[in-house]
């Protein structure tokens, strides 16, 4: 064998090693909550003694449990986030675009307000958050805490600065006389985001999305505070923190239903991982 | 942008309509014993059935959740529950506005453990519980059994050098026996602390005294530390320690503590009768009772108890609507007088009832032994709640720790407890 | 009614840049200022009171912070343990994640087959939450480790019973996740790489150290800019691995005193909210936190374009 050929083979049992053992927690997860007791778990977790049949069992018992209502946790979970993409992405957009078209003082001033806060870590703000949104229920009567709405809200409010950053960035690159020819053909300035700019915007979109859906769909200290554990509105995180403080833990119980709250995010990366990966990257390092 | 602007406030309308909770037919009560969580959700299912009042029931404890921390989110969200639990003067005090005056509810003849402040009734006693050191006591006859062995009687395990004997002779005969340790003691983590700087704590506290005698835990009010009591409890501590296995005691959680007991992988548990629900679920059907804590050697001080005592209260949120504060107090009012109420408490729940006026009595072994011990009068209270809960985590918690991983000896352990104790009128005064 | 509307059309018309300006820009300034400055105003003005959460809040100037900083007093030493614990984890992961991502992108970038397979799999543990995260590996950690170790070596490892180790342990949680993130990121920047540079050096004979050192690496200088500034940044930040995975961990001794050795200080501050119960200590903490990152961050990002300058 060459010396080329062999290198690169030794690289290849070096790379897929490293992959298996990378991999290995997850084999933990499926091997573990596919099992029927706890102790089973518990007494030796690298027995092979699970079935598939057992994980839907699990898996279905979990989903249908009454003590952690990881049902209704999964559907607030979805509703959030999915409500909350679609509020970061039209309110960003639309912001980066108005900050990019309009070149004055006060624009470049508010842009760099939204960057600079990118530094401002949530645990400055995390406390006073809860008793501001608290005062703001009081007055307004909306309530921002433990609801949907509140949730969607603060999202929109700490997704936006890095959005309106990466939008701007890829809408410094539209060519200005795509807008100028709309205009020209009649359309006002709405139309024209709506029907002309957005369309463009879809890849970045798409990454945006994909971004701020990981970190939404996974995020725990947020809706800790907002929702609250064991609350009506409590999102999958959180139902997981509680089904574990809820009642003794079942082991198997508990890995199914972390491999449950993956799933979602899972499927989602599978189909896109092109757009993620790209448009991530490009964005960090910008 | 009319059409956004209009369709934005619908959608402001509905949600805001949506996230309208706390209807006038509903309650929300959080408590704090997790093994008790699925009895009480079924309870509180059949009395939404008979009576059509929601109940929201969350249960909040084990090692990883804490039930003050989960209070205060609420009442910082403005939903604070209609009933919660306290656990002494200190929770108490802490939540004082928040508590209803009960005086007047039908249940207060009927015990003698209701939570009383300044001469009223504030708390509904959830149970009476005991703990000591449970033991296996079909291990125990098995080791007996064994050729060559000092027997063990454990009516003789009243103190440190009955146990010290005995823990060595178990230790020695593990394998013959099957077990893993001689104790199930855990503590070292975080989220189990509560076992050491609470529970074992009291030991300090009340064990070998009267039954409500509080003359040490007035002395460490004030920062007065008696250290030759104070040196025992150390080396107590540490024997549970030494004979513990190590992985349950430094990293194990609540499932791998009790579990370890009902895998009958060790004779004994520092835990209570609550841990009866989840040893029926493990089905685990040996013989079983309570020993006393062996704190003092037998020259000193023979403790021929356990620690008994209704250790938590219900209590009813103050400063909810007057309708929920009284959809509350039936909801307790049918726990303690009804029938379904007092097989909920007993039969589904495994408490020892706190009502006199009940029957029923539970079956569980554990349950059984603390009235038994109950019914001789040979008990000690409760008294680590006297002090404040973050003291005892993050003050004593860590040092019980790091005896457990080896870092102190005894004697440093005691140093260092003397030193935080002697602290704590300042860490009061600094709240 | 025909004259308003034309003037209502005309006060569109001549302001209609205005409008769509402040139209657009109102939903995510709105949520922004709501969410982001409001509190962060309301935190410092509460850091300086005894606000208890609810209620009104007394001002007592600085002695939240004075309290933090007196040497000797519990408050400040578990602080400032906070503070250096994390520190040195932000250090641990910097090098430790860093090496291990680069590695892996060194590796996958070599042509081997199946690539884009092994891309997707490292980087798939990022979709994972940290709370999920922290309890399957405290499972690992506490379930399985010590049997393996005990079948391999008659003993066992109990990696989160101390504080070493523990730390460790969370490193290594948190870097199974990130690792695949910091990966992608140096992928690019290494396809980014001028194909003939690369054959250049080749047919110059340059070994593979070699290539790395002096070809890569400079080329490769602003990634490392960016990696290293969000290992840091999220280091700081981290709660999620920390709070499920140890919980503030085993017990060690700072200047005499025994604490709670893993709390990291974003779990710390939440502890002296939730726990402690005291909002207004938190918030001051919260403040400090605040300043001590900006100031590192600010550091280490001229520290490193300077670097790149060099390359």
């Amino acid at each position: 064998m060459t010396r080329k050929k062999r290198s690169t083979l030794l690289l290849e049992i070096l790379t897929i090693l490293l992959f298996v053992i990378f991999f290995s927690p997850f084999v933990l997860l499926l091997m573990n909550a596919s099992k029927e007791t706890s102790f089973e778990v518990l007494t030796d977790p690298l027995a092979l003694t699970g079935t598939f049949a057992q994980l839907l069992t699990n898996m279905e018992e979990v989903w249908t449990s009454t003590n952690t209502q990881y049902q209704q946790a999964f559907v607030n979970s979805i509703t959030i986030t999915t409500g909350s993409l679609i509020a970061i992405v039209v309110a960003s957009s639309m912001a980066a675009w108005v900050l990019v078209r309009t070149k004055s003082k006060i624009s470049n001033l508010i842009f760099l307000l939204f960057v600079v806060a990118m530094i401002i870590p949530f645990q400055v703000v995390m406390i006073p958050l809860v008793s501001w949104f608290r005062t703001l229920r009081d007055v307004t009567g909306i309530p921002f805490l433990r609801s949907h709405f509140g949730m969607i809200f603060a999202y929109v409010g700490f997704g936006a600065p890095l959005s309106i950053f990466m939008y701007h960035g890829f809408m410094k690159s539209i060519p200005y006389e795509l807008e100028e020819a709309a205009e020209i053909d009649g359309c006002n300035k709405v139309q024209t985001f709506i029907y002309i700019v957005f369309p463009i915007l879809k890849p970045i979109t798409i990454t945006i999305m994909l971004l701020n859906g990981i970190w939404i769909w996974n995020d725990f200290l947020l809706p800790l505070l907002i929702v609250g554990k064991g609350t009506p509105f409590q999102t999958v995180p959180l139902a997981i923190v509680n089904y574990v403080g809820a009642f003794v833990a079942e082991y198997q119980f508990l890995l199914s239903a972390v491999l449950i709250a993956m799933i979602p995010v899972i499927i989602l990366f599978l189909f896109a991982q092109k757009y993620i990966i790209k448009g991530m990257v490009a964005g960090s390092i910008k | 942008m009319k059409k956004l602007g209009f369709f934005a406030s619908s959608l402001l309308a509905v949600t805001a309509l949506a996230g309208c909770g706390g209807s006038s037919d509903s309650i929300y009560m959080l408590q704090n014993k997790p093994e008790i969580d699925a009895a009480l959700q079924a309870f509180a299912e059949a009395y939404t059935e008979e009576t059509g009042v929601e109940m929201k029931v969350t249960s909040c404890g084990g090692d990883l959740c804490q039930l003050g921390t989960q209070l205060q989110a609420d009442i910082a969200a403005g939903e604070a529950p209609d009933i919660f639990v306290i656990d002494g003067i200190p929770a108490y005090e802490q939540y004082e506005d928040m508590i209803a005056d009960l005086s007047e509810e039908p249940w207060v003849e009927d015990t003698d453990v209701a939570f009383k402040v300044d001469g009223k009734v504030v708390g509904f006693p959830v149970a009476i519980e005991g703990w000591g050191m449970a033991y296996n006591k079909d291990l125990i006859d098995e080791f007996n059994a064994l050729p060559g062995v000092t027997t063990i009687d454990v009516t003789e395990l009243t103190n440190y050098d009955a146990y010290m004997e005995a823990f060595e002779a178990l230790d020695a005969e593990k394998v013959a026996l099957g077990i893993d340790s001689v104790v199930s003691m855990a503590g070292g983590a975080a989220g189990m602390s509560w076992v050491t700087n609470d529970h074992n704590f009291n030991s300090l506290l009340s064990a070998g005294l009267e039954y409500g005698d509080l003359s040490v835990v007035e002395d460490l009010l004030e920062g007065t530390v008696d250290r030759t009591r104070l040196g025992y409890y150390a080396d107590w501590v540490n024997l549970l320690f030494t004979y513990a296995d190590e992985t349950v005691l430094r990293t194990g959680g609540y499932n791998e503590q009790v579990g370890a007991f009902a895998e009958e992988k060790a004779v004994f548990l520092h835990q209570g009768n609550w841990v009866e629900p989840f040893l029926g679920d493990a089905e685990a059907t040996f013989a079983r009772g309570f020993a006393p804590h062996g704190v003092f050697p037998a020259s000193v001080q023979e403790t021929d108890g356990i620690f008994v005592a209704a250790p938590s209260w219900y209590v009813v949120n103050a400063q909810a609507p007057e309708a929920r504060q009284q959809l509350a107090k039936d909801f307790l009012t049918y726990m303690a007088t009804t029938e379904a109420g007092h097989k909920y408490m007993v039969e589904e729940a495994g408490n020892i009832p706190a009502f006199k006026s009940v029957e029923l009595s539970p079956t569980a072994p554990l349950s059984v032994s603390v009235q038994e011990w109950a019914a001789e009068g040979k008990i000690y209270s409760w008294n680590q709640y006297y002090f404040n809960g973050d003291f005892r985590y993050n003050e004593l918690g860590p040092i019980y720790t790091r005896l457990a991983n080896g870092e102190i000896t005894p004697g440093q352990f005691e140093t260092l407890m003397t030193i935080a104790l002697e602290g704590y009128p300042d860490f009061l005064a600094n709240l | 009614m025909i004259k308003q509307s034309s003037k209502i059309s005309l006060f569109f018309k001549k302001h209609q840049k205005s409008l769509v300006f402040w139209g657009f820009l109102a939903p995510a300034l709105l949520a922004f200022v709501f969410t982001i400055i409001i509190p962060f105003f309301l935190g410092l003005y509460y850091s300086f009171t005894d606000w208890r959460g609810f209620g009104t809040p007394e001002f007592i100037g600085f002695e939240n912070y004075i309290r933090l900083f007196t040497a000797g007093g519990n408050e400040s030493i578990r602080f400032i343990y906070s503070l250096i614990i994390t520190f040195v984890f932000a250090a641990i992961n910097i090098v430790l994640l860093n090496i291990i991502s680069f590695s892996l992108a060194l590796l996958v970038t070599r042509g081997l087959k199946f690539q884009n397979f092994y891309r997707v799999g490292f980087f798939l543990p990022n979709l994972i939450g940290g709370i999920v995260l922290g309890y399957l590996w405290k499972f690992i950690f506490n379930n399985v480790v010590p049997d393996v170790t005990l079948l391999a070596s008659g003993e066992s490892f109990l990696m989160l019973a101390d504080r070493n180790t523990a730390i460790l342990g969370i490193s290594l949680t948190w870097g199974w996740q990130y690792a695949g993130y910091l990966m992608m990121i140096y992928v690019t920047a290494i396809q980014n790489i001028p194909q003939d540079i690369v054959e250049a050096s080749e047919i110059d004979g340059a070994k593979f150290m070699q290539r790395i050192r002096h070809i890569m690496l400079p080329m490769v200088a602003p990634a490392f800019t960016v990696t290293l500034f969000l290992t840091l940044i999220n280091s700081f930040k981290q709660f999620d691995v920390n709070f499920a995975l140890t919980a503030g961990g085993p017990s060690t001794e700072f200047q005499g005193l025994s604490l709670w050795g893993t709390k990291l200080i974003s779990m710390y501050i939440l502890d002296t909210y939730q726990v402690s119960l005291r909002p207004a200590l938190a918030q001051a903490q919260a403040v400090i936190f605040f300043i001590v990152l900006t100031v590192i961050s600010v550091i280490q990002v001229q520290y490193n374009k300077r670097k790149e300058i060099e390359a």
